[in-house]
């Protein structure tokens, strides 16, 4: 065979495309992650034959059963084939066909690179998941799901975009996060659910009827020094596999286009855009660091006391699955993968443009109320002193702080007569308003953030003239 | 002992009120001592204490009142409904009972009062049903008389700390102790530091540039452009624009966002300037248009030096949101280019 086209067709990929969507070595690698992702699955089909669960079909279809393991036998043996169709045709990567279509690229862009769509996609997937948590924390079903994801994440690296963003060494360790995270919400809901059937029979709790208890030596011990060691291992390959992600020396005045924070801050780095850094910079931290250690003193709820639950105690762990999941880890998400140059919103699959525009036109709640009054901001005469000054901004001020005391003040005591009636009976006056405001200002972060996008409100009290603004 | 049997707060309780003001507090004193020693490793000793009680010693204090011990006993026997049941035979709560009284046989023993023997005080507490092995245990027990005299160490270690107080060469010696040398040193050293510290703030040399510089002159920068000439170097952009207020001005703005601080780009194409932290956005003439940050950027002082150059000054600063912006050091008349 003619090895010409072979080697103008590498030199026109090298000339001629800077971003290659494919490589020879992506579909080497992508090769082997089907591979990887075969051996799982054969794992699994051998852990569904020993299990030897059945499939009802739909009565359209016969009606008969079909084993479980022949279906995750059959998706298995097109796992190995796709990965003998990358190691075969890694050679020829301007005609490989098995890369994410544009069409597809196209549609998950415009969801994810708008924040509202993000945010209304994470919440609503969020309500879902609880909706569904009987289904979805089924075995096979959350392998599946691990499955899905793993195949979005391979083929998603055949395009060069998705690449620079989840293979920044910087970022590994997000992705593996997110599938951490993902993990341990599914056993949470794997648990529960045992014991929510458990409890809808009159049985006692998986953890109540099984504790047995073992030794802190040498079981426990043995478990984590094990766990010690393989954690360790893990870093030092880590260490020697990624290279740390070096920049040039730090100048005062150059500052790195985007800039991020470390991961685990992302999410206050986002909530910096919406409110001013002494509130979301440092009051809001501090809520959240005295609002988690407040909870014990708050819940009156006595159940789902060392054993999992969702049903003995849904609204704590509803709100706090919601801050934990779309509040901190989709912003998390939205901070490492969607955030770009200039802070601008991109989506997974579109090229970081240093001069994308996004029409970002903040106005102020005082400026929606005055200009919509058809009247000037209220302004003291140019040159006038402190005092003069005062009750002038304080006017122009005054629909945002009738706004935020409304929203503090008044807002529980109307909760505690209608949704929260319960709460503020079991709570008392005290704990009742601890409760309610650690809630409004844990609802105040996506309040301002869908604001912001809806209607570009900038602040509800702006008073930079004595550095205030909410 | 899950059996009800009198606390040591009963018997406490129950002595205080049968006595009448002073004299009570010499002899609720072994007493409360007793506590402590209640613990199950103590029972076995205690059952073998009772012989060594005639042994007291003479310090104990001779306030106690005589009848203290027959006091413990009556409430004792009162608390335990007139002796153990048949089925309380268990040693344990006897042996524990048993403790009070052979700490508080001692004052007694020392005050020369009547007293009853440890057989007779055992046997009280014990009543009859006492089980036989508790009744073996108590004859094999004098053959140790030298264990009790633990509960005395106390009271001498008291004395002799009380001595060293008031001796005023051991005033000296205590000054001079390990601990109080060690916390001393660091408190001195600690202090020395922080004014070391509070030195540093104020160094001899500076080695930064000055604040005032000047900057080539005015026709170095026509209008409708931004210089990022000094950026690197000063950290300002020199504008010269007649985009604010109409007026044809040059000056020069600090590159310091006012929402965190980053450093914003001045992307000429948008004619704007864009912070990559959190994305605010300033116009050319340095007013905040859109992301989180609350004011324009500052201006820093800037004049027209005699040679014809311009000289900023970075020393002091203009915000807009205060009217700083209309004082004649913030800018340069544009059209003297």
């Amino acid at each position: 065979m003619n090895s010409l086209p072979l080697i103008t067709s590498w030199l026109s990929l090298g000339s001629l495309e800077p971003h290659p969507n494919v490589t020879p070595s992506v579909i080497f690698g992508l090769g082997w992650l089907y591979l990887i992702l075969f051996c799982m699955n054969v794992a699994w089909t051998w852990r569904s034959y020993h299990k030897g669960h059945h499939i009802d079909l739909p009565a359209f279809a016969g009606g008969g059963h079909i084993p479980t393991a022949a279906v995750w036998a059959t998706y298995s043996t097109v796992l190995m084939l796709v990965s003998v169709v990358h190691f075969s045709c890694a050679s020829s990567p301007e005609s490989f066909w098995l890369i994410m279509p544009d069409f597809a690229k196209t549609a998950v862009d415009a969801i994810v690179a708008d924040a509202r769509y993000f945010f209304a996609a994470t919440t609503v997937g969020f309500f879902l998941m609880l909706l569904l948590r009987e289904w979805l924390a089924r075995p096979n079903i959350g392998w599946a799901s691990l499955n899905l994801s793993l195949l979005f994440l391979t083929i998603s690296m055949t395009d060069w975009d998705f690449r620079q963003i989840v293979g920044k060494p910087d970022n590994v360790p997000i992705v593996a996060m997110l599938f951490i995270v993902g993990f341990f919400t599914w056993v949470f809901f794997y648990r529960a659910n045992e014991n929510d059937r458990r409890a809808a029979q009159g049985r006692p709790p998986v953890e109540a009827e099984n504790n047995e208890k073992v030794l802190t030596w040498p079981d426990l011990v043995y478990t984590e020094m094990i766990c010690m060691i393989a954690a360790t291992a893990l870093l030092m390959l880590w260490g020697i596999a990624l290279q740390a992600p070096l920049e040039e020396p730090a100048s005062a005045v150059k500052t790195p286009n985007p800039s991020k924070a470390p991961w685990y801050f992302l999410g206050l780095q986002e909530m910096l855009v919406y409110y001013d850094p002494w509130l979301a910079g440092v009051v809001f931290p501090s809520v959240i660091l005295g609002g988690m250690m407040a909870i014990p003193y708050i819940d009156f709820n006595k159940l789902g006391n060392g054993y999992y639950t969702f049903n003995e105690r849904k609204f704590a762990i509803t709100t706090f699955m919601f801050g934990f999941l779309p509040l901190w880890v989709g912003m998390i998400i939205l901070g490492t993968f969607l955030r770009g140059p200039n802070w601008n919103v991109f989506g997974i699959y579109e090229f970081w443009d240093v001069h994308k525009l996004e029409a970002l036109n903040n106005v102020n709640l005082s400026e929606y109320f005055w200009y919509g009054l058809g009247q000037p901001l209220p302004m003291a005469p140019a040159g006038s002193d402190f005092w003069t000054q005062a009750p002038y901004i304080l006017a122009r001020e005054a629909p945002g702080f009738l706004a935020i005391g409304f929203y503090l003040a008044a807002l529980p005591g109307l909760m505690a007569g209608t949704i929260f009636k319960k709460f503020f009976i079991r709570m008392g006056f005290v704990r009742y308003m601890v409760f309610s405001n650690l809630v409004l200002m844990m609802a105040a972060l996506p309040l301002k953030m869908v604001l912001r996008w809806a209607v570009n409100l900038k602040y509800f009290i702006a008073i930079p003239e004595w550095f205030f603004n909410v | 002992m899950s059996e009800p049997k009198p606390s040591t707060a009963d018997i406490l309780a129950k002595i205080r009120a049968q006595k009448t003001g002073a004299g009570g507090n010499a002899a609720s004193e072994p007493v409360a001592a007793t506590p402590a020693p209640a613990t199950p490793p103590v029972e076995a000793q205690a059952a073998v204490a009772p012989p060594a009680a005639p042994v007291a010693k003479p310090k104990a204090t001779p306030a106690a009142k005589p009848g203290s011990t027959s006091d413990i006993l009556a409430a004792i026997r009162a608390a335990k409904g007139g002796g153990a049941s048949a089925t309380a035979a268990t040693p344990s709560p006897a042996a524990q009972a048993a403790v009070p009284v052979a700490a508080a046989a001692k004052p007694a023993v020392a005050s020369g009062a009547p007293k009853p023997s440890v057989e007779e005080m055992l046997n009280a507490v014990r009543g009859k049903a006492a089980s036989a092995e508790v009744a073996a245990t108590a004859p094999v027990a004098p053959a140790k008389p030298t264990l009790p005299p633990i509960p005395v160490k106390p009271p001498a270690a008291k004395d002799k700390k009380a001595a060293v107080g008031v001796d005023r060469r051991s005033f000296v010696a205590a000054c001079f102790a390990p601990v109080v040398v060690g916390f001393s040193a660091m408190a001195a050293t600690s202090l020395i530091w922080l004014l070391d510290l509070a030195r540093f703030m104020f160094p001899n040399v500076l080695v930064e540039p000055p604040t005032a510089f000047k900057i080539g002159p005015p026709s170095d920068y026509p209008l409708g452009g931004v210089s990022t000439k000094w950026l690197a170097a000063r950290g300002v952009w020199i504008v010269h624009t007649d985009q604010y207020k109409g007026r044809n001005l040059i000056y020069a703005l600090a590159s310091v966002c006012t929402h965190l601080g980053c450093t914003p780009n001045w992307l000429e194409g948008e004619q704007k300037y864009k912070c990559p932290c959190h994305g605010s956005g300033f116009y050319v003439n340095g007013i905040n248009f859109e992301g989180p940050a609350p004011r324009p950027l500052e201006r820093v002082g800037l004049k027209l030096a005699a040679d014809g150059q311009l000289e900023v000054d970075k020393s002091v600063k203009f915000q807009e949101e205060m009217g700083q912006w209309e004082d004649s050091n913030s800018y340069v008349d544009g059209s003297l280019v």
